[in-house]
């Protein structure tokens, strides 16, 4: 059962996949992935490889608006919990 | 009055070469890159790619860093590039390599003076392949990349975004006469003065095991008999040939107005004398002598050249136990007598059938042995299924070739044929 400091993890995993050259420092809970230059195919793949490592399935739509990653995290983290 | 095409730089990566001078030297030695992975690819069930000449693994921002070039243009293609299908990476480092030996970065062009012209069709079924499966078992987690990646115009974003390319931009098709096509389309825009130079970019041909079996199932692939001997298994215009080898490569060429290029001082490959393509209103694979005679006709013609104006001739022989015959009877009916003077070799024996990108990878090779006086050698060719030929033997030949003519010949009834003209 994944802790919100471990989806985190997964989380800023995969956007140093997705953006090799972002400085890992900058990737933290209050900075939304559009500022830290994820555009908007980047943000969707980031989220998608997310699901799979949480093997977690729903519509994207669904996260409706977010802000920054933090709200990703917490997304996540309310999903796994009712699994 | 049209103005005449030049090519000012170029990059190779096929299975012999990771770049220009490294093709150089393989052409020179006459290595083979073509290799086998696995037992007799004739087991029904067999799931691999079987014998061909495979692009080796490589790791791309080590490839980026050894081609010395800007630290903005490195970012920008690590950007770019980093999440973008192995073929992509190659029709990259290609089109970098060129870019970089042309001094395009220097040259005074305006963004939109540059077209792109990507010559290949159908290019990853390999990622279409795996993707699939992924689509079999877990849908859900399809990736949103693919959306874009899968199109071939994929790789026109990638290297107009890392070039800052703003001229015309497009893919085309013409089958294993791509290379020669995006050779004819490249130089029709700028002898039209439509654009001042063309990034041309033949992609690889990244197959999937459907492809290869499909292929075997037409009888048109070789790599049987000589399954436990890869390195035996290409043997143009040879007696014992069986059937065509796929190989891997992708090739880039600056084609630019000899005007402009000779204002800026370019580095100089060689003139694209001429362009021709026709077709043979047929849509099976097999060749035609008429329609193969027609294009190599058209060319010269357009040229302003005779058949004793030719040096050498790099055929498109691909190992076909037909297609090979054919294009020597097309030889035959265009050069007539004047065949025996000219010297002719196939560059598929070294590195296989490069598929789309087959016409500008062996254009490329061209140019090289012209510009450096060598011609590389038939390395399989044992028993030439015509003595009215003057192939190049099993060891390079140096000799001084001003004028070269190119095939390549697609299914579907694609012919084609480039003049190269040092």
């Amino acid at each position: 059962m994944s802790s919100k400091a471990e989806i985190f993890e997964i989380i800023k995993t995969n956007l140093l996949e997705l953006l090799p050259d972002l400085d890992p420092t900058k990737v933290v809970p209050e900075e939304s992935m559009k500022n830290l230059g994820a555009n908007s195919i980047d943000r969707a793949d980031v989220i998608i490889q997310t699901m799979e490592t949480l093997s977690l399935k729903f519509p994207l739509h669904e996260l409706g608006k977010l802000t920054n990653i933090q709200g990703l995290v917490d997304d996540f983290h309310a999903r796994c919990m009712s699994k | 009055m049209p103005d005449r095409v030049i090519v000012t730089g170029m990059g190779v990566i096929n299975a012999i070469a990771e770049d220009v001078p490294s093709f150089s030297n393989a052409l020179q030695a006459g290595q083979c890159g073509i290799t086998s992975d696995g037992p007799s690819n004739d087991h029904p069930n067999y799931d691999g790619l079987g014998i061909c000449a495979r692009i080796p693994e490589f790791v791309f921002t080590e490839r980026l860093a050894k081609l010395n070039l800007s630290d903005d243009i490195v970012l920008r293609a690590r950007r770019a590039a980093a999440r973008q299908p192995r073929s992509v990476q190659v029709s990259l480092l290609t089109a970098l390599e060129a870019w970089n030996s042309a001094g395009m970065s220097a040259a005074n062009y305006s963004p939109d003076d540059i077209s792109i012209i990507l010559a290949g069709h159908n290019i990853s079924p390999a990622d279409q392949f795996s993707t699939f499966q992924k689509y079999q078992e877990q849908p859900e987690y399809i990736s949103a990349r693919y959306a874009l990646q899968f199109l071939d115009t994929n790789h026109i974003g990638v290297i107009s975004e890392v070039l800052g390319l703003q001229g015309e931009g497009f893919s085309l098709g013409a089958a294993s006469a791509s290379g020669n096509m995006g050779i004819l389309q490249a130089h029709r825009q700028i002898s039209l003065g439509v654009s001042k130079v063309c990034v041309l970019v033949a992609a690889m041909a990244d197959l999937s095991p459907v492809e290869v079996q499909a292929f075997r199932q037409t009888g048109a692939m070789g790599g049987k008999r000589f399954c436990d001997e890869p390195e035996q298994a290409c043997r143009p215009f040879d007696e014992d040939r069986e059937g065509f080898i796929y190989g891997q490569g992708a090739a880039c060429m600056i084609l630019e107005s000899a005007e402009l290029a000779s204002a800026r001082d370019a580095p100089h490959w060689g003139e694209i004398a001429a362009a021709a393509a026709c077709l043979d209103a047929n849509r099976l694979s097999d060749p035609s002598v008429e329609g193969e005679t027609r294009a190599m006709r058209k060319a010269l013609v357009q040229a302003g050249i005779n058949p004793s104006d030719v040096d050498y001739i790099n055929a498109h022989a691909t190992s076909s136990v037909l297609g090979d015959q054919v294009e020597i009877d097309a030889l035959g009916e265009t050069f007539g007598s004047e065949l025996s003077k000219i010297w002719i070799n196939a560059s598929k024996g070294l590195f296989g059938h490069c598929l789309y990108a087959s016409g500008l990878v062996e254009a490329a090779a061209s140019l090289i042995q012209m510009k450096e006086c060598f011609l590389h050698p038939n390395r399989n060719l044992n028993r030439p299924i015509s003595s009215s030929c003057q192939f190049v033997g099993h060891e390079s030949q140096e000799v001084l070739c001003k004028v070269a003519l190119s095939n390549a010949f697609g299914f579907g009834g694609i012919n084609t044929a480039v003049v190269l003209r040092r």
